[in-house]
């Protein structure tokens, strides 16, 4: 029995070696390497399927016109099921298979536990999933950034748009008690006081949370113009929205980033309709005429128009740009060129995926425009101009 | 608007929600009075009849009368399967051993959702309609008051079943004394087995009226967590206890979340538990069990 | 063939190591572990130190229920009592990390000895149940002790150093966790050799007779609520250094679930089970990597089916060694051991 075991071992043994030898590609020096953790399962999985197909068809389309200095880029990734420690095992393997240029990270506590890492190695810039306001600081954070406002001034944009439209109005804050969900808290409380808003109720919801009765009795009794919801996907929104409309209320629900995908909504009907959001990108399905980059991307995707995809899409943008400018510089692709090169990038045209000029001089971009749901049409109208928080 | 009837429309919001931990840990209830086996796996088990629902309402487009009675069945199928093939073999072993085995299922449960389904979140499609419901001045979401119903009239049945049906009679003769009822000709193994099936049917009913309410994910079965600490405050063979357990625990939850804050909800469900395990071990109706060297 | 085993003193029978095959091998195990940083890679040099970490919290974890018999299913929240504490003693005081590990560990077997409470009353699945309250408490309290703990966001660790160099690369990480956790597993095989061992160990066979022997409950259990915890604060502190960030859902429930899982599967109330139930548990869901990497010459979309695949793969672990192999690893191991006692007279 042993003998047939041994053998068996030997086998296995064999063919783990060799499909390990398979699965290592063949170096090439000219590549610049992109490499991803991303969330392609678990309960962040849609933003991690929708990044992929973004950065995918960026690279291709670079790729297919020549490369950046003739350099062709690679994007190479592993699922993370949106799990801190499998993020970091993904780095660590990726890295030992490939020269990493530009990492796309997938959640904001893989951010910060890498962090020291990319510090200490000193070759890699990262972006990411994660638009954590912590993040949005280069004296820490030196070699990441990201392609959009942090959470705060997400809401910041928000806030502004409400001074415009109703002054003094009252407002509520409904963040789930996770790191995500409370994120923006201060800052918002902060902005909100200066710009004369009123905050009359803060509501926090357990990650868990099923039944969001008592909170919405809770909303009752604010009695609040505007309802701002940060650190959800979906769930629970609608709830929170149809029970409001049930009790008559007339407040507007609002919510960031994350929340702002109209082929989620569609799938929660009627009560969808109004809800508005800040997004820091254009929608795939908008024809506007400064916006060639869509009519490219509607061309690769005739039918697909998540909004992770525009982040993917633009992330890999900035990637090749900093690369770009790096080596038209003449310098080496390390985590310091290419950010220095990043943050080079002033009154940047994006083709249209952001509809404003972009200046990158820290780690965020914080512009952003206000979208309404149409339930209708199942689309996002834009509702305001493009608001930069740089001026 | 007064103080006064706010608190009101909190706790009848907690009833509602209790009313809903209740339903599930009836499903605990029954397979623990039966078998001696605290099944983890309930919390899955909700999770996979809100899925099946979700496939026979959303997927193949049944009407929704029709698709809650197939998810009900899947479940007691799911449930009937379960027990014959893992859990008999484990009878007579520690129960912790049984206890890690339900661990085990869970598991395996929720790989299986997410390769079929998917692990993003989705919504039901709406069959409770949403015409709000006054109780004098006091508003209650028509699908919390739904559940509330719901939950009222499936554990009244249960009640009555084991006082008057054979079944019944038999699974509360095998739950005191499972040597006694073998001798008495009742089938003990054929007990576990309805135990099982009308537990985990129970549970998948459970699963259609919370999915109706906070969309289906895989990770709802966490919502199994908080039926657990109903049974364990209740007493874990006491129909009774997770009735009581249920509205007791989903009251205080409310008062929490309201007067405190959202992050205070689950501390206080952990919170009585650890005060019910040092005052009153087995629960408020739960049989103490003593024990003989 | 090993024909049989002559003993001539109490000392030889209670030896960790009585025959010269045994010594042989655990020569040539730590010879390995000692030169197998010049072949790995940095990603196993990764999941090496993540096995070590895991090995000295499931180390703990045995000692509270394969051997005293009081089920926990808190563990990770004790390492990350250990984390939390390592991490503020580095941020506030720069005290050396060694230090740090150890008052990690202390706190922890602190934290240990109160949740360790309820088992003077209740045992069994109420125990289990007891200790998973305390983990969500806990985590309740990481959260919202801000002034400590620094709330959601959780403290960043600067990295550990000894003798002046900075622990940062996986190499030098391996060196310092690998001996800590040898020596912690050495730490629990030895005291299964005194008084104290034996005494968990009646306690966990039958705790009325234990007591009616004169072993004091109170003490004893609170003793392995304390050790055990100990080793699960002592691990959360390496696991602060090793991923250098700490927050409150750094360390989620599932996490409790594994190392219980881990020592099932390596086999309950054996020094060797709680080890290779570690390593086989951490590093399963790596091999599944390759094999669904592997898989995807054939199905292009297998990389989404990893997740998935690995929970399935976990419960059917715990379900396929509860129901064919309840004594999990380790006993197969004693198999193939007892195989090669008796070849060749034994097919």
């Amino acid at each position: 029995m042993m003998k047939f075991s041994r053998r068996l071992v030997l086998a296995v043994s064999t063919a783990l070696t060799l499909s390990l030898g398979a699965s290592l590609p063949a170096l090439s020096a000219d590549e610049i390497v992109i490499a991803g953790s991303l969330p392609l399962t678990g309960m962040f999985g849609f933003a991690g399927v929708g990044v992929e197909a973004g950065i995918q068809d960026y690279v291709k389309m670079i790729n297919e016109e020549g490369g950046i200095a003739g350099r062709q880029l690679r994007f190479v990734y592993e699922d993370t099921a949106y799990k801190v420690d499998a993020s970091v095992a993904a780095f660590n393997k990726l890295n030992s298979q490939e020269e990493i240029h530009f990492y796309y990270g997938d959640s904001t506590g893989f951010a910060k536990t890498i962090n020291p890492e990319l510090n200490r190695m000193g070759s890699i810039l990262m972006a990411g999933t994660s638009y954590a306001s912590e993040l949005n600081d280069p004296a820490t954070y030196p070699f990441q950034f990201m392609a959009g406002p942090d959470y705060t001034e997400m809401t910041g944009i928000l806030l502004e748009y409400i001074a415009k439209e109703k002054p003094g109005a009252k407002i509520v804050l409904v963040n789930s008690d996770t790191e995500f969900g409370r994120d923006p808290i201060a800052g918002t409380k902060a902005r909100a006081q200066e710009l004369g808003l009123e905050i009359v109720e803060e509501i926090i919801t357990p990650p868990t949370a099923v039944d969001v009765s008592t909170e919405v009795l809770k909303l009752r009794r604010a009695r609040p113009d505007y309802a701002i919801f940060h650190g959800y996907l979906l769930a629970p929104i609608p709830e929170f929205m149809s029970q409001a409309k049930q009790l008559g209320l007339d407040t507007k629900f609002m919510g960031t980033f994350w929340s702002m995908d109209p082929g989620s909504w569609a799938k929660v009907g009627d009560v969808a309709n109004g809800y508005m959001g800040v997004m820091p990108y254009r929608y795939a399905d908008d024809e506007a005429d400064d916006a060639p980059m869509l009519d490219r991307i509607r061309q690769m995707r005739p039918d697909y128009r998540s909004t992770p995809y525009m982040q993917g899409f633009l992330t890999a943008m900035l990637f090749s740009e900093a690369a770009k400018r790096t080596l038209e510089a003449g310098k080496e692709l390390n985590g310091e060129n290419l950010k220095a090169a990043l943050n080079t990038i002033k009154d940047f045209d994006t083709g249209g995926i952001i509809g404003k000029p972009i200046t990158i001089s820290g780690n965020s971009i914080p512009v952003g425009r206000i979208y309404t749901y149409n339930a209708a049409t199942q689309k996002m109208d834009p509702a305001s101009d493009w608001i930069s928080l740089q001026e | 608007m007064s103080d006064l009837l706010f608190f009101t429309e909190v706790t009848l919001a907690g009833l509602g929600a209790g009313a809903l931990l209740s339903l599930t840990a009836l499903a605990f209830v029954l397979i623990y009075k039966a078998t001696r086996v605290i099944n983890l796996a309930v919390g899955e088990i909700v999770m996979l009849g809100a899925y099946l629902f979700f496939a026979f309402a959303a997927g193949l487009g049944l009407p929704a009368w029709v698709a809650i009675v197939l998810s009900i069945a899947g479940g007691g199928l799911v449930g009937a399967i379960l027990e014959r093939g893992l859990i008999r073999p484990m009878l007579g072993e520690n129960p912790i051993s049984v206890f890690m085995v339900t661990i085990g299922i869970g598991s395996v449960v929720v790989g299986l959702v997410e390769l079929l389904w998917g692990t993003e979140p989705r919504a039901l499609p709406a069959f409770l309609g949403n015409q709000p419901i006054f109780l004098g001045e006091a508003y209650v979401s028509r699908k919390i008051a739904i559940a509330f119903l719901v939950s009222a009239v499936v554990i009244a049945g249960f009640v009555l079943l084991f006082r008057f049906w054979r079944g019944g009679v038999a699974l509360r003769a095998t739950a005191s004394d499972q040597a006694a009822a073998y001798s008495c000709g009742i089938n003990v193994p054929g007990v576990f087995s309805v135990a099982w099936i009308i537990g985990c049917a129970t549970a998948a009913g459970a699963g259609i009226l919370l999915g109706s309410i906070g969309g289906i994910s895989p990770a709802m079965g966490v919502f199994g967590l908080s039926a657990l600490v109903v049974v364990i405050v209740g007493g874990l063979d006491s129909i009774a206890g997770a009735l009581i357990g249920g509205l007791l625990i989903g009251v205080f939850e409310a008062w929490a979340g309201t007067y405190l804050g959202g992050e205070y909800k689950i501390v206080t469900t952990f919170g009585i538990l650890i005060a019910m395990l040092m005052i009153r071990p087995y629960g408020l109706f739960g049989t103490t069990e003593i024990e003989r060297l | 063939m090993l024909i049989g085993t002559a003993k001539h003193s109490y000392r030889a029978d209670e030896a960790l190591l009585t025959t010269s095959p045994q010594r042989l091998w655990m020569a040539i195990l730590l010879i390995a572990l000692a030169l197998a940083p010049l072949a790995l890679d940095n990603y196993w040099l990764y999941l090496a130190c993540l096995v070590s970490i895991n090995v000295a919290s499931a180390t703990g974890l045995n000692i509270l229920t394969g051997f005293t018999g009081l089920v926990s299913i808190g563990q990770a929240a004790f390492m990350a009592v250990g984390a939390y504490t390592v991490a503020v003693l580095e941020a506030r005081t720069g005290l050396p990390f060694l230090v740090n590990l150890v008052v990690g560990g202390a706190v922890a077997a602190c934290v240990g000895l109160v949740v360790g409470l309820p088992s003077l009353r209740v045992k069994g699945l109420y125990l289990a149940i007891a200790t998973i309250a305390a983990s969500f408490i806990l985590h309740f309290v990481f959260v919202n002790w801000q002034s400590v703990t620094n709330g959601n966001s959780g403290i960043n660790v600067t990295p550990a150093s000894l003798f002046g160099v900075e622990l940062t690369d996986y190499v030098h990480l391996y060196y310092v966790f690998v001996p800590i956790t040898a020596l912690m597993v050495l730490g629990a095989a030895n005291l299964f050799r005194t008084r104290i061992g034996r005494a968990f160990i009646a306690i966990r066979d039958r705790d009325i007779s234990a007591e009616v022997l004169g072993i004091s409950l109170l003490r004893y259990k609170l003793l392995s609520f304390a050790v055990s915890s100990f080793y699960a604060g002592v691990a959360g502190g390496m696991w602060a250094y090793f991923f250098r960030v700490v927050t409150p859902e750094s360390f989620p429930f599932i996490y409790s679930i594994f190392f219980l899982a881990a020592i099932i599967v390596g086999g309950m109330g054996t020094i060797l089970g709680g080890v290779v139930g570690a390593v086989f548990m951490t590093l399963v869901p790596e091999l599944l990597r390759f094999a669904v990497e592997w898989l995807t010459t054939i199905f292009p979309n297998a990389v989404t089916a990893l997740s998935p695949i690995r929970t399935i793969v976990f419960g059917a672990l715990i379900i396929g060694f509860l129901i064919a192999e309840p004594k999990g690893l380790a006993e197969i191991i004693q198999r193939i051991r007892r195989f090669f006692h008796l070849w060749p007279f034994r097919k």
